[in-house]
């Protein structure tokens, strides 16, 4: 009689590959979103002697000053004068205290200084004295 | 009569790692392919004082003024650092200059409407390289 031939032992692999795909898919939309929250279109001077931005505080506002002068926090154009309003409202949120919202202007390296007057005297408005510059430490590409 | 045991074939185990492999590989070329360098940012921290106390503050004590002069197109900055004006180099000298005698005295940014915005950065990236922390930025009236 012929011996019957015993299947070799195999592992399904399907259920893992499905879960590191999931995971692979999740990390890379949450990455691109994260990298979403700046605007490309500013150019920023480079200032290799900087701190290097480390971690995001979660209260800091960032405030983007284009080429042509025109504000905006996360993306959403605005203008100085409802800037200075918004920062206001934002210290009063944080108990008064202007030193809790840090704020990081971040302007094109082109723009002149009378439009980034306008921001900083928004600053002035909510009683905030400690502005953050944002430059770049190390270009990536 | 005792029954005979059959012996059975021992198999190695054996798993087909081709296709995991293959996509690994996949994976492996498109993040290699997908992949761009991130940029390290900077931030620079400066005082804007407000005007009110701007007023009460210069004449406590006394402080560096330097002034971020409007840039021609093709030449390096020009500040007036104590009523001097300097280039871009002799201002980085005098920078390094104060911080040997003392890293915390005030320095006070005067920007030109006109200068641009990199002029400034170039200026407090220069007192950040000599860990001069004490910088306020106000914004002249002329120019």
């Amino acid at each position: 009689m012929r011996k019957k031939e015993e299947p070799y032992l195999t592992g399904n692999l399907t259920a893992m590959i499905d879960v590191v795909f999931q995971l692979i898919i999740f990390f890379v939309c949450a990455i691109s979103m994260q990298n979403n929250t700046n605007d490309e279109s500013i150019t920023l001077a480079l200032a290799p002697n900087g701190v290097a931005e480390t971690e995001k505080n979660p209260r800091e506002v960032r405030v983007d000053v284009h080429k042509d002068g025109s504000l905006s926090i996360a993306m959403q154009p605005i203008k100085a004068e409802l800037l200075g309003a918004i920062l206001e409202k934002t210290v009063a949120d944080f108990g008064g205290n202007p030193d809790a919202v840090p704020v990081i202007l971040r302007g094109d390296m082109s723009v002149l200084h009378e439009k980034i007057q306008g921001a900083l005297d928004a600053c002035s408005q909510a009683k905030i004295v400690k502005i953050r510059f944002a430059a770049l430490k190390e270009k990536g590409s | 009569m005792a029954r005979k045991r059959r012996k059975a074939d021992n198999h190695p185990g054996e798993l087909n790692l081709t296709a995991m492999i293959d996509v690994a590989f996949q994976l492996l070329s498109f993040f290699l392919l997908a992949i761009k360098p991130v940029d390290v940012f900077a931030n620079l921290d400066a005082f804007r004082p407000s005007p009110e106390k701007t007023n009460v503050s210069i004449p406590s004590s006394p402080m560096i003024k330097i002034m971020v002069l409007p840039q021609n197109p093709g030449e390096s900055g020009t500040y007036v650092v104590n009523d001097v004006a300097l280039t871009t180099a002799q201002t980085e000298a005098k920078l390094k200059r104060y911080a040997e005698t003392d890293t915390t005295q005030t320095i006070l940014i005067m920007c030109a409407k006109r200068s641009t915005h990199k002029q400034l950065v170039d200026l407090l990236d220069k007192c950040a390289k000599y860990k001069l922390t004490n910088l306020s930025v106000v914004s002249s009236a002329g120019i």
